[in-house]
């Protein structure tokens, strides 16, 4: 997940620290500008995580697939326009390089959307096989993994982005924000609604021992 | 919708984030919790939302294409990389030198350049001391050439120069 780092900024007079997103991926985007063939380390890094998020959204290995490799040839080919814009001076909307690419995810995951529906594919709470020899499978077998997989299928669109993003990807809200194209407070309220959605939906306790839970 | 129960939406929805925060990050390092206890949530999150967030948290897999796909995008991604960079020219290897501007030479320059000035030399292209060095061989060659002709023209021709040169004549 998205991490922050803190920094004191300016001189020492200033007590009040400033909360700013450290691009982990800034060396390695530094090489793969320079020689487009270290790029290989950020695709290793990120493969796992576009696909899911294709996966979740689209429901279909293929599809997902499809997604994944257009998302990553995109991004190497206009790698040399991305600019970082993390620093605390660029305040909210920062961009890391995993903002920039999600958003690029999330674009060819709606095109491939667009193509699947001249194609309609089963929904992604359908689509959970059993096979002995599928490793997705496994993971999905337990009826409550099934279970919370479906509900999330159910979700409408953003909300379930913004779920895939942050409980699967592990982006933080500010980075979940950039991709959407979202405030902050949006995609908070967006999760906040969606958790109490599924907990309904799974039949979770209603309520907790405090106040102000009301749905 | 009111301005009261919006705000009361938003810090609902702020409490939650933080709780998920912490949540996610317990998932990746569990050794933040010591005594592995349940984590610490504000009483005014509700259970239900906190009892969904931990099974999404464990429950929702993150899955990885096969070894296959891997490697064939890998390999796309690669030619794609390769056509990416400029081809090198023929005689581009070596780096680019700014040729400096040539002006005429003052007495008191002349004289420390004859003293040596071996650093600036060395800054001059290798590209455009090959050039020199090559012309300079090939008039060498031509001038050879003419010296070592042997048919009877250029004899009589040789000959002719001789005397001028001596200034002797028929």
């Amino acid at each position: 997940m998205a991490r922050r780092a803190l920094w004191r900024s300016g001189a020492a007079k200033d007590a009040v620290p400033r909360i700013a997103h450290l691009d982990r991926d800034r060396p390695l985007v530094e090489a793969a500008k320079r020689e487009p063939a270290r790029f290989e380390a950020l695709y290793r890094r990120y493969l796992a995580r576009v696909y899911s998020y294709a996966y979740y959204e689209l429901g279909d290995h293929h599809a997902a697939e499809d997604a994944t490799e257009a998302t990553f040839v995109s991004a190497l080919t206009n790698l040399q326009r991305f600019e970082e814009r993390a620093r605390p001076a660029d305040g909210d909307g920062a961009s890391t390089f995993r903002v920039w690419l999600f958003q690029i995810a999330r674009n060819e995951i709606a095109g491939e959307r667009r193509r699947a529906r001249r194609r309609p594919v089963e929904p992604i709470g359908e689509t959970v096989v059993v096979d002995p020899v599928d490793v997705e499978a496994v993971a999905v077998r337990r009826d409550e993994a099934r279970a919370a997989w479906q509900a999330l299928g159910r979700l409408p669109g953003e909300r379930r982005q913004a779920m895939v993003l942050r409980f699967v990807d592990e982006l933080s809200t500010a980075e979940i924000a950039g991709v959407l194209g979202r405030s902050e407070g949006a995609v908070r309220v967006l999760i906040h609604r969606a958790l109490k959605s599924m907990a309904r939906d799974l039949g979770e306790p209603k309520r907790g021992g405090g106040r102000g839970s009301a749905s | 919708m009111s301005l009261v129960r919006r705000d009361g939406g938003e810090i609902e929805a702020l409490i939650t984030d933080r709780y998920l925060d912490s949540l996610l990050a317990i998932q990746l390092r569990p050794s933040l919790v010591p005594d592995g206890g349940p984590l610490h949530a504000d009483d005014s999150l509700s259970a239900a939302v906190r009892a969904v967030s931990q099974r999404l948290a464990t429950d929702l897999p993150r899955f990885h294409p096969s070894f296959r796909f891997e490697e064939r995008l890998a390999l796309r991604l690669a030619e794609v990389a390769a056509s990416m960079r400029l081809p090198v020219a023929a005689g581009a290897e070596g780096a680019v030198v700014a040729i400096r501007e040539l002006r005429p030479l003052g007495p008191e320059q002349r004289r420390a350049g004859d003293q040596g000035d071996d650093d600036e030399r060395d800054a001059r292209p290798l590209l455009i001391g090959g050039a020199v060095a090559a012309s300079a061989l090939s008039l060498a060659g031509a001038w050879l050439a003419w010296r070592r002709r042997t048919s009877p023209m250029a004899r009589a021709i040789r000959a002719a120069h001789s005397m001028r040169q001596t200034g002797g004549g028929a």
